[in-house]
């Protein structure tokens, strides 16, 4: 049962930053969208959306979360 | 690993440098945080079927719904908590799938049985404003900055435990008889059980790192006073009697009980009148564990292994 990490993305209403607010595990696209949903159900978002973690390319190649955890999976 | 020495890491988080990802730390500090973050998320994980098996005995449709939606958060947050220690290179398969139930850290409350409503609503009242005083802490002052991320979503939600639990409280002891004596019971053993949880007092405190490293702000001592500071004015303004006072002398709130105690988990009683008893007696206690570890943990590793051999099964067909 092997799982993918997904990134979760969500707007609070209309004209609000897009912000990461957390991740879930889900085994395909359908499933993440369900996890998504229903962990981040603290706020009523105007829109969420959900990324597979391998899929987000770090621009910078510095120091941030996701650029470090990229680099870790790939070694 | 980290560019830093465990001394330089040390003083760069005091001064207020946030650690992003598993480059910035050093294995101190990595070691540090995975044991703040297994005792965070397996708390989290093991709340949840005490509190599932206790949500039987909702007294509405209503009640049902809003016990299972703290439920719910507490999975939530489990599986947020596992996720950061994936990303620090543990393993969750292991960490849910892979343990004895007695290897799980969660604290000894989460090993007691909840046998009834008012159980239930005095351990939310209890049991998350302790996990809401711990966790506010680690937000206002954690070095990590996912975890600081991640526990603004899991405030929110604490909070709401804690209304439910203190809401249901009140409405029992208001309607006294039978119903404020059920809550008086289940605050003669929780009480006890919640000091205790946070831990050795500070003048035994052994150097555990975390606050050299950041990953918490306040100390045993004092996190237990913060929880009482909420709680026993609660308890009193309900007229519910709990063993700790206010000394105004001392500025803090004092415990009107031996410190700690031996407890008997078949009748949930704190033997106070046996007197103090050494940490070492606690620690055995606590590594004993209590009478629902076996079933709690059971209960959520149970299909793993059935489910993932039908579906290897399905893909090799
Ligand atoms: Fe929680
Ligand atoms: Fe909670």
């Amino acid at each position: 049962m092997r799982e993918i990490v997904y990134d979760v993305f969500a707007r609070k209403g209309r004209g609000d930053q897009l912000v990461h607010i957390g991740y879930v595990d889900a085994f395909d696209d359908e499933t993440a969208k369900v996890y998504a949903w229903k962990t981040y159900d603290e706020e009523n978002w105007f829109e969420m959306c959900v990324v597979e973690r391998d899929a987000i390319i770090p621009v910078t190649n510095g120091e941030g979360h996701f650029a470090q955890l990229k680099r870790a999976r790939d070694e | 690993m980290s560019p830093f020495t465990d001394d330089e890491l040390k003083q760069k988080v005091q001064d207020g440098y946030m650690v992003e990802g598993p480059e910035d730390m050093t294995e101190g500090y990595r070691k540090a945080l995975v044991v703040q973050l297994t005792v965070q998320a397996d708390t989290e994980l093991m709340s949840a079927p005490s509190y599932w098996m206790a949500a039987r005995y909702a007294p509405s449709t209503n009640t049902q719904v809003s016990a299972h939606a703290i439920i719910q958060d507490e999975l939530a947050h489990a599986n947020i908590a596992y996720r950061l220690l994936e990303d620090i290179g543990e393993s969750k398969e292991h960490l849910v799938y892979g343990r004895q139930p007695h290897e799980f850290k969660h604290p000894y409350g989460f090993d007691q049985p909840l046998d009834n409503w008012a159980e239930l609503v005095v351990a939310t009242g209890f049991f998350d404003r302790a996990g809401i005083t711990l966790l506010t802490d680690v937000h206002e002052n954690t070095s990590y900055a996912p975890l600081k991320r991640a526990l603004v979503k899991i405030g929110m939600e604490e909070t709401f435990h804690l209304r439910h639990g203190e809401v249901w409280m009140r409405r029992l002891s208001k309607a006294g008889g039978e119903a404020k004596e059920m809550v008086q019971r289940a605050v003669d053993w929780m009480f006890p059980m919640t000091i205790e949880w946070f831990g050795l007092p500070d003048d035994m405190k052994r150097h555990s790192g975390q606050l050299d490293y950041r990953l918490k702000g306040l100390t045993n001592d004092q996190l237990r006073q913060v929880w009482m500071s909420a709680t026993v004015p609660l308890c009193e303004q309900l007229g519910l009697h709990v063993p700790a006072h206010w000394d105004a002398e001392r500025e803090a709130y004092v415990l009107d009980y031996p410190f700690p105690c031996q407890y008997d988990a078949v009748d949930k009683h704190w033997a106070f009148d046996e007197g103090e008893i050494s940490w070492d007696a606690v620690f055995e206690r606590w590594k004993g564990r209590g009478p629902m570890n076996e079933i709690y943990v059971e209960s959520v590793q149970r299909s793993r292994l059935d489910v993932a051999r039908w579906l290897d099964g399905k893909a090799a067909a």
